[in-house]
């Protein structure tokens, strides 16, 4: 039902309180939002760089000393600069975040001024990266990548798999007009144009929205058979029952993480879930011959944490932090371009990393070589049918 | 132009003021300068905000609007065309004014909650507008400010810089608070907040004043915003439209105590740190704590000093202020001109005022019908007739409370020119004063402040509007109350403040509605040569009595009214026995008697 | 022409609900004479104990509203008591900050205690949409929509035919006399800011099966119902529920027509337009 989360929030109070580092540690700041409307998912990703620095530390810790983590919840942007300046005023050598794009956005520009790296291991804003920053770094793909991936799904599997061709296709993308949404969005109608397809309606709405039922009518009306959504949870459900109630069926649904990624989505849709497909980060649902460290990661959160992952963001802010930390300890400084020049010189292929990800940090301190995986909802569960090193099943066609 | 830095008041809010700047100075760590930061940035808002929500009394829900067009003025001109913000500043309060004036317009004649409301309205239009025309405003992730570093573009390493500005801006705002509350406009913004119609009559044109208000709050609402936006460097809709910080910076306004100086800063300054502590400490509890901690101590508030912490704890704070030495011989104030001891005397031939033909109908009742009359000068002219027959609506017709349907109405002014005037504000100026049937006093003013309104007509300065208030409280007996707050005041005292205010504003024609109403026979005599007193020092009076012992004495003439129209008028005696009056008042039954 | 007919269709349902909740604001506004800034947060308690009905103890919305209408009334009785009675003669904006502040401890208090999180109460019955010739009907739409009529006819007669419903509008018209005659005005006052909170953990009821309950359900109703309310004219029941209907249909149409994220933009001005040009509504009295 409602949880009171005392075991982080003590733990954040203690982070609030923190003072003065034990001798020879590296401190680092956790900057994520642990209480307020993302606390659910911020939490999650924070225990992957939890899990990370707690088997780091297992084995000696960084090129020796001991890694500590300062917490700062960022319940919004506005808290997260204030928490970001107490951070950098804290002497960390380092701060990582943030699962949120706008949280995210607002606690780079603090530690850029304060010339302290920051790493982000989860929020998608492709805006986070243009800003020719010096010190920032991100190790998952955002989101000018997650509509080109959208789009390149539907072209190369899904709508051959449906035996529809780009003319027979009608697309309509709706989104939450949050900057997760709208980026997500945009970068799906540029690929979707430049592959050649229709697309027929671009709908943003308010997240907080109650009824999508003329949006629905909309994409009837203008006979659309596949839909693009971006969507958190309380919106992707509303879509699934007022599209039932309307009778509108499109060929092909895909979502792009958000709401769709979530357990609790399948639960509330029922098996109007089934078919539907869905791009996001790894989660830990994928093959682990493709993904070695895989099963340490859930076998080490399973200890910690007395259950399974929540999501997908644990995984995917463990393997961040983790190549994060390895390129800190290549460095062997603090020194920020230090650390910089690490980090750009940082490569890995796909496959070696316990989500599969490679690693390739551009000037911009973007990751090229992380991507987005592909899921369709099976039997209300989960499963990831592409790429093909990691897939654990088959999509399925509903002609 | 600057308060008396001489006087306790002021020198001890120097050292408070000195005090706040220097422990964010000393203490030097992130924590306090990002708090002392915030605690100027809340004040001055608050402050700023309470020139129009508490001086004029307009509860503005929506004030965010001003600071987000700031913030996005000046991020937009940086971020797209290298422009500094401090010209930033500058062009987002234009806007900020324009828009102001825009808003305010339509909306200010809306009462307490239905502005409110508007204001939340407008609040949200303007966020959602912004979401939605992301291609130039960023939508809804919002624009985060390029990093220049230095003076010219507000964005430093060293924090105390934002100290500095932060303190400053405060300063500016405290001042310009300051300067209005001490001025007539703050004066009559009060007045409007009181009792708006009363502040008509004494010849305030309060849309105007109101929208003075509402564009000052405006633009330095949308500096303080473009300042505190550049030091988080970036902008969000949210953030920057955000209901809650509305509601936040009229609460510290209202917790302070509302339309007072201090007030908002005390407000602000007590309130926002314990809020702020509660959401590190209390948020172990669950997130949210701090809104609740805000909840609770506004409705406890509201409940227990609803005039806030000024209200409650500034006269004991005042008294002891008091009792500190003044630093140097305190000015010796002038007395005023003493009145003109010359008696003036009817004169028939020069009328005053003219009413021809007036017709008012209300719905289906005619109200007044084809009612006409002429007032001479240094005239004291009674209207009588029963009950209901639309004495009152005459009156308000003079007075410009109503316009006719058909018929004129023209005022000698004090120039000599005959006028048309429509509104109260508008005759108070040419020289027509009146009083209501019902005493409206600006309860929450002293005597003194009352009867200055009236004085502030003709003059902006202070001390001249408390001398000519003074001496209009000579002339009707008040000057043992001049410190008494208008609300403690016996009827009698009540209804000679009524005619005080209005004398004040130095009339040529008074009208008085039934000021002998409620009043003992000792106090009827007093006001009896009062009102003589007023007439011999020039002014022309025109009065509704039920008193026919008052009437009698007082008028030159009498006119007449029943069921909206003139009845006779005339000498008193005759008026008096006259058989048509006295079957109007008794029925047909006692013309005989 | 057959999807206007489908949006209008949608547009009225969904006015259906609003007139359960603007019918209890302008209650609140006709007698007590005050703005209830909080009837949102209301609105949110009534969800959110809905939500625990269903999920403790399995009961369906439909029937949980009943008990929850029942705490809601005594909820509101108790804010009328407590809060705005001592305030009766205070100045307006006194009031205004009142109920902002009632709804401030409201909202933070369901995030305390619930935290954000979106929940849903499990509902079968209501979700499920039939055909009516080529239109489809929402079934929980449907079933609000009768019961809201039912409701608003109910409120009339109560008004008009009882003498609780007498006393209400006696005090609506001029409180000083009605006490004259000897009615209890402070028990007025409680009864109708009571019915006003009730009608609100109905509306709550209804809407659960449809919609989701976190902390901030309550200011999107809301607003959109003092839209409904000035539109209709503050105190009118007649405006009340032509209001409602009315911007149902708008808000389909809009979001239609226009654009899904521009709907709030299209009644908010509406709203300006009423407040600048016809301040008492379609149907209001002067509130003088």
């Amino acid at each position: 039902m409602f949880k009171i989360k005392k075991l982080a929030v003590v733990l954040g109070a203690c982070g609030v309180l923190a003072s003065s580092v034990a001798w020879a540690d590296v401190k680092v700041g956790a900057l994520f939002p642990f209480s307020g409307a993302l606390a659910l998912l911020g939490q999650e990703s924070y225990r992957g760089l939890e899990l990370a620095v707690n088997e780091i530390n297992a084995a000696g810790g960084l090129n020796g000393e001991k890694i500590q983590i300062i917490k700062a919840d960022a319940v919004d942007p506005t808290q997260a600069v204030s928490e970001t300046k107490r951070l950098t005023s804290s002497n960390v050598a380092a701060v990582f975040g943030s699962y949120a794009s706008g949280i995210s956005y607002a606690a780079t520009p603090v530690t850029e001024l304060a010339g302290v790296p920051y790493f982000e291991l989860g929020a998608t804003a492709h805006k986070i990266t243009t800003r020719n920053y010096k010190y920032l770094f991100r190790s998952n793909p955002n989101t000018a990548l997650y509509g080109v991936s959208v789009v390149n799904a539907l072209h190369e599997m899904i709508a051959p798999g449906m035996g529809l061709s780009p003319k027979d296709i009608k697309i309509g993308i709706i989104h939450e007009d949050g900057p997760y949404g709208t980026d997500v969005a945009a970068t799906e109608k540029q690929r979707a144009a430049e592959l050649g397809y229709t697309v027929a309606e671009v709908l943003p709405y308010s997240a907080k929205t109650v009824d999508l039922s003329s949006l629905i009518l909309r994409l009837k009306g203008a006979g659309v058979n596949v839909v693009l959504q971006t969507a958190y949870q309380n919106d992707a459900i509303l879509y699934f029952n007022q599209a039932k109630s309307a009778g509108f069926t499109p060929k092909v649904v895909i979502g792009a993480g958000g709401g769709y990624s979530l357990a609790d989505t399948a639960k509330a849709v029922g098996p109007g879930m089934n078919g539907v497909f869905d791009l996001d980060f790894p989660q830990s649902s994928i093959n682990p011959a493709g993904a070695p460290g895989l099963d340490k990661f859930l076998e080490a959160y399973k200890s910690t944490y007395k259950s399974d992952p929540q999501s997908g963001h644990s995984l995917t802010n463990y393997v961040g932090a983790k190549a994060f930390f390895e390129a800190m300890a290549q460095a062997k400084s603090t020194d920020a371009d230090k650390i910089r020049a690490a980090v750009l010189a940082y490569k890995k292929p796909g496959g070696q990393s316990a989500n599969g990800w490679g690693f390739d940090f551009g000037e911009d301190g973007q990751n090229k070589a992380s991507t987005f995986y592909v899921m369709q909802w099976q039997d209300n569960k989960l499963v990831t049918i592409a790429p093909k090193d990691l897939a654990l099943g088959k999509p399925v066609f509903n002609k | 132009m600057f308060p008396d830095f001489r006087s306790p008041k002021a020198y001890v809010s120097l050292i408070l003021l000195a005090v706040m700047f220097i422990v964010p100075v000393v203490m030097g760590t992130a924590f306090w300068t990002n708090l002392f930061v915030l605690l100027f940035v809340f004040a001055a808002l608050t402050t700023a905000w309470n020139i129009v929500g508490g001086y004029a009394g307009q509860l503005s829900l929506g004030h965010a609007v001003f600071y987000g067009i700031g913030g996005y003025t000046a991020t937009l001109l940086t971020a797209n065309f290298g422009i500094t913000p401090w010209i930033g500043m500058i062009a987002g309060a234009l806007i900020s004014g324009v828009v102001a004036v825009v808003i305010s317009y339509p909306t200010l004649r809306l009462k307490g909650p239905f502005f409110a409301l508007s204001t939340i309205a407008i609040l949200e239009v303007v966020r959602l507008l912004v979401i939605h025309e992301e291609s130039w405003t960023g939508g809804s992730s919002g624009i985060s400010l390029p990093l220049n570093i230095g003076w010219t573009w507000i964005v430093f390493r060293d924090k105390i810089n934002y100290v500095i500005i932060a303190f400053v801006i405060f300063l500016l705002v405290l001042w310009a608070s300051w300067f209005i509350r001490k001025s007539r406009t703050g004066h009559y913004l009060i007045a409007i907040r009181e009792r708006e119609d009363a502040a008509r009559a004494v010849g305030v044109h309060t849309v105007n004043m109101k929208i003075l208000a509402a564009v000052v709050s405006a633009m330095l609402t949308s500096v303080i915003g473009t300042f505190h936006i550049t030091y988080l460097t970036f902008v969000d809709p949210g953030s920057a439209f955000s209901l809650e910080l509305s509601i936040q910076i009229a609460m510290f306004a209202l917790i302070g105590g509302l339309g007072t100086v201090a007030g908002p800063i005390a407000g602000t300054f007590l309130v926002l740190p314990i809020a702020e502590l509660a959401r590190g400490w209390l948020s172990a509890l669950g997130n949210g704590m701090h809104g609740v901690v805000y909840g609770v101590i506004l409705v406890a508030v509201v409940l227990t000093i609803p005039r806030g912490l000024a209200g409650a704890f500034g006269p004991m704070i005042e008294r002891l202020l008091d009792r500190l030495p003044y630093l140097g011989t305190r000015p010796v104030k002038q007395a005023a001109a003493p009145a003109s001891t010359e008696k003036h005397v009817i004169d028939r031939e020069s009328p005053v005022l003219k009413a021809e033909h007036l017709f008012k109908n209300f719905g289906g009742l005619r109200a007044t019908n084809d009612v006409s009359l002429t007032l001479y000068r240094n005239e004291i002219l009674g209207m009588i007739g029963p009950n209901g027959a639309g004495k009152t609506t005459v009156f308000n017709l003079l007075s410009g409370f109503l316009s006719p349907d058909k018929g004129n109405i023209t005022l000698l002014d004090r120039h000599g020119t005959w006028v048309k005037c429509t509104t109260p504000d508008d005759l108070a100026h040419k020289g027509m004063g009146r009083t209501f049937q019902i005493a409206r006093p600006f309860t929450g003013l002293t005597v003194l402040e009352n009867i200055m309104l009236g004085a502030f007509i003709d003059t902006s300065k202070r001390d001249e509007a408390e001398r000519i208030a003074l001496r209009v409280a000579e002339q009707t007996d008040l000057v043992k109350y001049l410190n008494t707050e208008a609300r403690n005041l016996t009827v009698g005292g009540m209804k000679r403040l009524e005619i005080a205010r209005a004398l004040a504003t130095g009339p040529k024609v008074l009208l008085l509605d039934e000021v002998m109403a409620g009043l003992n026979p000792t106090d009827v005599e007093k006001a009896i040569q009062m009102i003589r007193r007023i007439r011999d020092s020039g002014v022309s009076i025109l009065l509704i009595e039920h008193m026919m012992q008052a009437t009698m004495a007082l008028s030159d003439r009498i006119i007449v009214i029943n069921e909206g129209a003139v009845l006779v008028s005339g000498l008193p005696q005759e008026v008096v026995e006259n058989p048509a009056v006295i079957e109007a008042y008794l029925g047909k039954e006692y013309n005989d008697a | 022409m057959d999807i206007f007919i489908q949006l209008l269709i949608n547009g009225l349902l969904l006015g259906g609900a609003y007139i359960i909740i603007s019918l209890g604001l302008t209650l609140i506004f006709g007698v007590v004479r005050v703005v209830n800034f909080a009837h949102g947060e209301f609105l949110m308690v009534g969800m959110y104990l809905v939500y625990l009905i269903a999920t403790q103890f399995g009961v369906h919305p439909y029937l949980g509203l009943i008990p929850v209408a029942v705490i809601l009334f005594a909820l509101g009785a108790l804010t009328q008591k407590c809060i705005i009675q001592p305030l009766l003669n205070a100045d307006e904006h006194i009031q205004i900050f009142a109920t902002v502040g009632v709804s401030t401890i409201l909202l933070n208090l369901a995030l305390v205690v619930f935290g954000a999180n979106v929940l849903r109460a499990p509902a079968d019955l209501g979700t499920h949409a039939v055909m009516v010739g080529t239109f489809t009907v929402v079934t929980g739409q449907l079933i609000t929509f009768i019961i809201a009529i039912v409701l608003a006819v109910l409120l009339h007669v109560f008004m008009h035919r009882t003498y609780l419903g007498r006393a209400l509008r006696a005090v609506a018209q001029h409180r000083y006399a009605a006490l004259l005659m000897g009615v209890n005005v402070n028990t007025v006052y409680c009864i109708a800011f009571g019915l006003g909170t009730a009608f609100v953990g109905i509306a709550a009821g209804l809407l659960a099966p449809q919609y989701p309950v976190f902390p901030t359900v309550g200011t999107y109703f809301v607003l959109t119902a003092f839209v409904i309310v000035v539109l209709g004219g503050m105190g009118s029941l007649y405006g009340a529920v032509a209001g409602s209907l009315i911007i149902g249909v708008v808000d389909t149409l809009a979001g239609y027509y226009i654009a899904p994220d521009l709907k709030e933009v299209v009644y908010f001005g509406i709203f300006l337009l009423i407040l600048v040009l016809r301040p008492n509504g379609l149907f209001g009295t002067s509130t003088e």
